[in-house]
């Protein structure tokens, strides 16, 4: 094995890791806010995907215009299905059920509405960033390069406003304790909604830059949340350095197990990973009790 | 008194269904709800010791393919399959049960969930020799009855399949409702308010735990197996972590924690989306998605808090909502 190859894998982990890491952030932020376990978070994903395929590749608007637009959109899609959806479970007993049951069904109604509006088939985005970057001997498309700094971008972004702004210590305050940050003045409810609507938004934007370097169908939201799920269980619920982690680790498996290994033993690896890791740390890599 | 006399009826009524109709894909679609009630209890069963389990579709997996595995490849009689695969069931569910009953709420539902996923991977890609791979099995054998050469009762047909399944779907609400008015089920239910609590008075609530996890796998195995022989063909995406996702809305949906609450539910939804699937062919996922989450919105508790809302007395508020509501 060259030097090269494993270079390649470790850039194509990286990608894949932050990717997985996005969308992973906003299922653990919403988590870490409202105890909910968004099962619908996979179809925010998906819509971004849309968001592209029509405003970058069909109206040709500017790939960071579209990038932008496209968290605002679902972003704003999520503000309104925590208030009028979530929100309103979390003040009852069996919130955990209850919000599952209704994520599921949203899940559903997203991906016919999906169906309906944009077709059952695969939809390919065009090149948003065309020619290639040798370095050495290592292979690496420019699409893919801005989806690593992108996704580096946004993670830092995120990790900014959640220590430095006064909103982002308002959320890390509810996630810590709802009631004694209501005593200190902040507004949960409004918290909620924020912290719903950039989870979402972050979906999104994975959403964007991986999509346009595959494609995007109805049904893509279910694979995603699958890996996002690995990703909290890995790194920790409601932690945002542990789906970090556990996001570049899981890319970092599978980039790696796929030079090796065939596609089911990766799975088999990857599980058998997570489940020592879990029997060893039951909160995650980076969760705390 | 009275009550026991609706529950006669009923059951005579159900009874006698197929003297009215004789239609096939009526009973097929009764028969599948009957199925799908034994799953919903036995996801039910587990919720009443306060956990959600994502991978129960995984354990009727597990019951579906040995009783399945018993029959094609050992040849054994379904009747012995099938309890065998009951068996089966709930001892994996116990060595599993013991990992993961370490966990509560969130981190136990992504651990079953995780389990969920290895057991399709493992179903797919390995032993295809004796599991079929991702196509599965298939022409799974109908089981029958040989009493002596004279009577032969053949369960290839619909209407003795409903028999069948009628049978032990009222088994299986006898035997939850006896555990659940039991003096174990009222531990269980003390496990599901705080289990901090119930500890602290020197009972043991893992042993609790994972003895209740077991009574609902042994019932996750029973439906499985009965899946298998009623459609026949079986395949590891069929009891993936979408497949638990619908049963569990028929749980929420009809009421968690009573014995009738899965049973309403899914008959309620399962006739609803065949409904919808009739007369509106391709929105029927749409219609039942809107009609999953208008329900969960604006009735949590389930169907079977409908008579209680209109004619029972006011519900006292939860002391949780009390102080979220004044939080905000």
């Amino acid at each position: 094995m060259d030097a090269v190859l494993l270079a390649q894998g470790a850039l194509n982990g990286v990608m894949l890791g932050l990717s997985y890491a996005l969308v992973a952030l906003g299922l653990s932020l919403i988590f870490g806010i409202m105890r909910i376990v968004n099962f619908a978070h996979g179809e925010m994903f998906m819509l971004g995907g849309y968001v592209a395929f029509y405003l970058f590749g069909t109206f040709g608007i500017n790939y960071f215009v579209t990038l932008a637009l496209a968290v605002g959109i679902v972003g704003f899609i999520g503000v309104i299905l925590e208030k009028f959806i979530f929100r309103p479970l979390t003040r009852r007993p069996e919130v955990a059920m209850t919000s599952l049951i209704a994520a599921v069904g949203l899940a559903w109604v997203f991906q016919m509405l999906a169906v309906i509006c944009f077709g059952e088939l695969d939809k390919d985005i065009p090149t948003a960033f065309k020619g290639i970057i040798r370095l050495g001997g290592v292979v690496l498309t420019w699409e893919r390069f801005v989806a690593i700094m992108l996704g580096v971008a946004l993670v830092v972004l995120l990790n900014l406003f959640l220590i430095k702004t006064k909103f982002g210590k308002a959320i890390r305050a509810v996630a810590e304790d709802k009631e004694a940050a209501a005593l200190q003045g902040i507004q949960v409810n409004r918290i909620s909604a924020l912290s719903f609507g950039i989870g979402s938004g972050l979906a999104a934007a994975a959403g964007v830059i991986i999509t346009s370097i595959f494609v995007v169908n109805p049904s893509i939201g279910g694979d995603v949340i699958l890996k996002a799920f690995l990703v909290v269980i890995l790194g920790g619920m409601g932690s945002t350095s542990g789906a970090m982690l556990g996001g570049l680790l899981l890319g970092f498996i599978e980039s790696y197990g796929g030079l090796f290994f065939s596609v089911p033993v990766v799975s088999v690896i990857t599980f058998a990973l997570i489940i020592m890791i879990l029997i060893v740390r039951p909160q995650g890599l980076l969760g705390r009790e | 008194m009275k009550k026991a006399v609706g529950y006669v009826c009923l059951v005579v009524i159900l009874f006698l269904i197929p003297l009215f109709t004789q239609h096939e894909y009526i009973l097929h679609i009764l028969c599948l709800i009957g199925i799908n009630i034994i799953f919903a209890c036995s996801i039910n069963a587990i919720l009443n010791i306060g956990e959600l389990n994502l991978a129960q579709a995984a354990f009727m997996g597990i019951g579906a393919y040995a009783s399945t595995v018993l029959v094609m490849r050992l040849h054994l009689s379904f009747w012995v399959a099938m309890p065998l695969a009951m068996i089966v069931t709930a001892v994996i569910s116990l060595l599993i049960g013991f990992l993961t009953l370490r966990f509560k709420g969130a981190y136990f539902l992504l651990f079953t969930f995780l389990f969920a996923e290895l057991m399709r991977v493992l179903l797919s890609n390995f032993g295809i020799g004796i599991f079929g791979g991702i196509p599965g099995l298939t022409s799974i054998p109908k089981p029958s009855i040989r009493l002596g050469d004279l009577i032969v009762i053949d369960f290839s047909s619909k209407t003795a399949f409903y028999y069948l399944i009628l049978t032990l779907v009222i088994f299986t609400v006898v035997v939850l409702r006896r555990v659940d008015k039991s003096r174990i089920g009222m531990i269980f239910e003390a496990i599901r308010q705080s289990d901090l609590l119930v500890e602290s008075i020197g009972i043991s609530t893992m042993k609790f735990k994972v003895l209740g996890c077991a009574i609902g796998c042994l019932f996750a195995g029973l439906s499985g197996s009965l899946y298998a022989h009623f459609v026949g063909i079986i395949t590891p995406s069929d009891f993936a972590i979408h497949a638990v996702l619908a049963p569990i809305a028929y749980v929420v949906i009809g009421g968690i924690g009573n014995v009738f609450g899965p049973v309403i539910g899914t008959t309620t939804l399962m006739v609803l989306s065949n409904f919808f699937l009739r007369q509106f062919g391709f929105f029927e996922l749409l219609l039942y998605g809107i009609v999953i989450v208008l329900i969960v919105r604006f009735m949590p508790e389930g169907i079977i808090s409908i008579p209680r809302r209109f004619f029972g007395k006011r519900r006292i508020p939860d002391p949780e909502e009390v102080k979220t509501d004044g939080a905000s």
